[in-house]
């Protein structure tokens, strides 16, 4: 077993450096490359959203909160101090979002649930309204423009491969953490909290810390995509930003590690293709949701494991496998 | 501040808050029987609102009787919603994400299929006549027809109460709330109890939506702008709860009212903030209907 | 166990999505527009009427042939009126669809990321229906132009047309309600300007900012109604203006206080949507009237395009028919869509005539601002059936020449410090 998780690892880096390394030499146009860059970063915070919620079943409504944070950090310190500050607020937007995710943390991690997934709600929709609002500091729902990063990030190639790095690196810790002590602990609080108490493991600690981290990495995506897109816009902060991080999550697959980042990639391309070709895109993607939550409910990774294991005789968990995290 | 001033925006509150109300109860009673979390709510809301101006306008209904096909028609279509799709979800691991994610799927779905009937143009309802004016009571301007909403509010809280405390169907949808499994084994249907009180529910909001039409714009989309307002309300009062939705109808709606009326500039932030403030005091809502598991 | 096969299927699949060239290959000669117009929600109708408008342009002019050789082809994507999304589409147009022209847009913020990418890229883009002032002032950039007026224009009207009213029914106080956005409170403060540099006297007894798609006005209303304002300005678009007027009706405040609305009211959309049930005596205006002026190309535009859709058009649709004849005009005087610092020097003083100009005047293209110079006209419902559902149109208009609505040099100076 061991063995095989570890041949599925190795395929899946390599096949991230080929193909992702691979887009700006294959491609001369701008455009792939800035698909394949949303991809990256979608993709690493639909997988920091999934620590929350597919490893510790912390459904989170309001990740946008984090995201938005990051790229305002960098939108508002470029924009009024010049853009050789870009790096710099890229590490505020991770430091403000680590301590704004510890003090909203306290507040919500005391309920469980719907309860959960409604006060992270609350408390993104109420920065929303404040970033909206504020005119004068924020540029309200004008937002930003004109966000450039320095130097040599300025090229878009270059700047391309700067977040496959980072991308990469996230990736690489979110796995560590998966894989370690905690990570266990996060997955037994998600299937049993009460025994998790009673091994002598703190419940609430642990959530907080997992909140911390995801909201940290959504932060950094935030960061990074202020620089692919130079605007940033309060609908960034906004309920649907967080709704669409749960939808690549769950189309991916939230039982599988590598499951949201897929799901992030599918969602950007069909947004892509269906939106060229049709003014009925919300009715396409709306049916296309329908089908995969009636039908493929484990996410596409988790569906095509599944089908998989059908077919093979020594299978320990049939059809089970959906409902525990492999990690 | 002068008394009269401070009657007339407690009215406008009140007036608010009804309809703020009728919309919330259905998704506070969906929440509270059922355990589901109606995303699509407001898309019912816009169903009602369309379908009482299809009523009107093409076949030249009187006015209530088209609240009555919008009730009864998003009523329908929230029993087919619930029977076809929301019932193959039910007890499945991670739920709450797939009945959010299921139920935002309608309304995708809906508000295209609306653009496709209707078209893309703003649509708009006349009051029904007999309330096109305004009552005079010493000095003060009440349109009637606000004064009609806020009274058909006060029937349905008197109506919901008697119901849900009297009658055998509320004695069931409060057992379903409860323990669905025991329900269930003392014979009762619990599949159709499920789809009843979904049709209810989804009939309260077109109910709602068509009592608005008179007063709002008739377009596509305006079904997201009340479910977000409907969401604070249910969560202000505990969600599942029909007082507490009702309590916090009348909080937002006033707070609101007076808002506006002390500090416009910042009265947009009041229905966050107040949402926000009672969480982090009573992270439950102020009547919460169960438990909350705690972790 | 081979799960790793399964994984390797998905990612090449991917990789042939990411990689897959969907480019068509063009033998015509033809000038490329790419239109980013909502077509869902609210701002849905805009987008409608703009798109149905635009094609209708370009059907009147490939039909005589095109111009200096090229046809025009004309794409839309639906925006969903968001920003990244829209800079998404607009970096596509670019580099994939090599578009000639970014084309549309309704939301400003939409306007302004979208500008951004226009600059970079070096891509004329042609706003048509988008109001803030700031994308042909602090934020214009040589590769934008605007075909129709902003809220700046909409404003100076209104603060002549109430420099006037003080003649024939004196008033003093002024109340103004309009959306929580940058939008609502341009407008406020381009009015406010305007009547201080017009020397117009008055005292301002209340500023109210509802959310944007609002459904419940009550509460306002009812605290203006206590302001008791000579006049009330309005600074909605859309749906939202229909709510409040149904709302603030049996309250009796538009009888009390004197509505006026210069910037977005005057919209077709309020005179179908209520009928009969539109107040007489409402004073509004529009970047465009189906009904003024009454000359031979407005009345044609109109009806065509009543003939090709079964519904008059909103003044959004005007925009995008001006854009594409402007976009037609520097073809024409450049001989070719893809020189574009050519291009962008014959937008430059373009002069047009378009079916919102009366006679003896014609629509330019201020080679400063990159903004189009227009008369505007303020009106009164009065009614009127001739343009069904409505039964109110706008009348008794009062005219404002082009030039006295451009904003000074000082305005332009303020808003760049800021």
């Amino acid at each position: 077993m061991k063995n095989h998780a570890k041949i599925k690892e190795v395929v899946f880096w390599a096949l991230f450096f080929v193909i992702f390394g691979l887009i700006p030499l294959l491609e001369k146009s701008d455009y792939h490359l800035i698909l394949a860059n949303h991809i990256l970063i979608w993709g690493m915070f639909a997988m920091a959203f999934n620590m929350l919620f597919g490893v510790t079943g912390m459904l989170s409504f309001g990740q946008a909160l984090y995201y938005g944070l990051g790229a305002y950090s960098v939108g508002l310190m470029v924009k009024n101090f010049g853009d050789i500050w870009f790096l710099p607020a890229i590490g505020l937007g991770l430091l403000s979002a680590t301590l704004v995710s510890i003090l909203i943390g306290l507040l919500v991690i005391r309920v469980s649930g719907v309860y959960f997934t409604v006060l992270t709600l609350a408390f993104g929709q109420l920065v929303w309204q404040i970033t909206f609002k504020w005119y004068h500091f924020t540029g309200g729902d004008d937002g930003i423009q004109s966000i450039i990063p320095p130097g040599i990030l300025a090229n878009h190639t270059v700047y391309y491969f700067f977040t496959l790095l980072l991308v990469a690196v996230s990736i690489w810790v979110l796995r560590r953490l998966v894989n370690s002590p905690m990570g266990l602990v996060l997955r037994c609080i998600r299937q049993n909290p009460d025994r998790v108490r009673f091994l002598g493991r703190r419940v609430r600690r642990n959530q907080l810390r997992i909140y911390v981290i995801s909201s940290f990495f959504a932060a950094l995506a935030g960061g990074l995509m202020a620089g692919v897109d130079n605007s940033i816009h309060p609908d960034m902060f906004y309920w649907t930003t967080s709704g669409e991080v749960i939808l690549m999550a769950v189309i991916g697959g939230i039982g599988q590690f590598f499951g949201p980042f897929i799901g992030a990639a599918l969602i950007i391309i069909i947004q892509d293709v269906v939106g060229a070709r049709t003014e009925y895109w919300s009715l396409i993607i709306g049916l296309i949701m329908m089908v995969m939550v009636l039908i493929l409910p484990k996410g596409l990774v988790g569906e095509v494991q599944l089908l998989r294991g059908r077919f093979r005789p020594d299978a320990k968990n049939r059809g089970e496998n959906g409902t525990t995290f492999s990690a | 501040m002068d008394p009269s001033f401070i009657i007339m925006q407690f009215l406008s509150g009140l007036m608010m808050a009804t309809l703020l109300f009728l919309v919330a109860s259905g998704l506070t009673l969906i929440f509270g029987v059922g355990n589901v979390f109606n995303f699509a709510h407001g898309s019912f809301y816009m169903i009602g609102a369309y379908l009482a101006y299809q009523t009107v306008s093409a076949w030249h209904a009187n006015f209530w009787i088209s609240v009555l096909v919008a009730a009864l028609g998003a009523g329908v279509l929230g029993m087919i919603a619930e029977s076809v799709f929301l019932r193959r979800i039910y007890g499945r691991a991670e739920e709450g994400g797939f009945q959010i994610l299921l139920t935002y799927s309608f309304i995708l779905v809906i508000d295209d299929l609306v653009k496709l009937i209707w078209g893309a143009e703003y649509k708009s309802l006349a009051r029904p006549t007999g309330f096109r004016g305004a009552i005079e009571i010493g000095g003060l301007t009440i349109p009637s027809y606000n004064l009609a909403i806020i009274g058909i509010g006060l029937v349905v809280v008197v109506m919901a109460w008697l119901i849900l405390s009297r009658t055998r169907t509320g004695r069931i949808a409060r057992a379903a709330a409860l323990d669905r499994e025991m329900l269930g084994s003392m014979g009762v249907n619990v599949p159709l109890t499920m789809t009843l009180v979904f049709g209810i529910a989804t009939a309260m909001g077109g109910f709602a939506g068509a009592l608005a039409a008179p007063l709002r714009s008739v377009v596509p989309g305006a079904g997201i702008e009340v479910i977000i307002d409907s969401l604070i309300v249910v969560v202000i009062g505990g969600m599942g709860n029909f007082w507490g939705a009702w309590l916090g109808a009348l909080i937002l709606g006033e707070v609101n009212s007076f808002a506006v009326a002390t500090v416009p500039d910042w009265a947009s932030l009041f229905n966050y903030l107040v949402m926000v403030l009672t969480l982090i005091f009573k992270p439950e809502g102020l009547f919460a209907s169960r438990k909350i598991r705690k972790v | 166990m081979l799960k790793h096969k399964n994984l390797t299927l998905i990612l090449l699949a991917f990789l042939v999505f990411v990689v897959w060239p969907f480019s068509v290959s063009a033998q015509e000669k033809i000038i490329k527009i790419g239109a980013m117009y909502p077509m869902t929600g609210r701002p849905g109708l805009y987008g409608l009427d703009s798109v149905d408008a635009a094609e209708m342009a370009i059907e009147e002019i490939n039909s005589k042939g095109g111009v200096a050789g090229y046809k025009f082809e004309f794409t839309n994507t639906d925006s969903k009126a968001k920003p990244d999304y829209s800079v998404m589409v607009a970096k596509r147009y670019i580099t994939q669809d090599k578009v000639h022209f970014l084309f549309g847009v309704v939301s400003s913020a939409v306007g302004l990321a979208v500008t951004e990418v226009s600059k970079q890229y070096k891509k004329i883009f042609i706003g048509t229906d988008h109001a803030s002032t700031q994308l042909t002032t602090d934020k214009l950039q040589p590769y934008y132009f605007r075909v129709s007026n902003n809220t700046f224009q909409s404003m100076a009207a209104g603060a002549l047309y109430l420099k006037e009213l003080k003649q024939t029914k004196p008033w003093e106080t002024i109340a103004y309600i309009g959306p929580d956005y940058a939008y609502g409170h341009d407008q406020w403060d381009e009015l406010k300007y305007n009547l201080d540099r017009f020397g117009v006297k008055y005292k301002a007894v209340g500023e109210y900012w509802p959310k944007i798609f609002a459904p419940d006005y009550t509460a306002f209303i009812t605290s203006i109604g206590n302001d008791k304002p000579d006049i009330l300005v309005a600074g909605f678009w859309g749906g939202d203006t229909v709510a409040f007027i149904k709302q603030a009706l049996p309250y009796g405040l538009l009888t009390k206080t004197l509505y006026f609305h210069p910037d977005a009211g005057g919209n077709y959309e309020l005179m179908s949507a209520m009928g009969s049930d539109l107040p007489k005596g409402l004073v509004l205006s529009a970047r465009h009237h189906n009904n003024w002026p009454d000359t031979e190309l407005n009345r044609e535009y109109v009806k065509k395009f009543f003939q090709k859709t079964g519904r008059y058009p909103t003044y959004a649709a005007e925009g995008a028919y001006a854009g594409i004849y402007a976009i037609a005009e520097a073809v024409k005087k450049v001989g070719n869509p893809d020189d574009t610092e050519a291009l962008v020097k014959a937008f430059e003083g373009m002069k047009i005539k378009l079916p919102e100009d009366p006679d003896g005047f014609t629509s330019y293209i201020d080679p400063k601002s990159h903004q189009i110079v227009q008369d505007q006209a303020i009106g009164v419902t009065v009614p009127n059936d001739k343009f069904p559902p409505a039964k109110l149109m706008l009348g008794e208009w009062k005219v404002y020449k082009a030039e006295e609505l451009l904003p000074p040099k000082e305005y332009i100076d303020k808003l760049q410090k800021k």
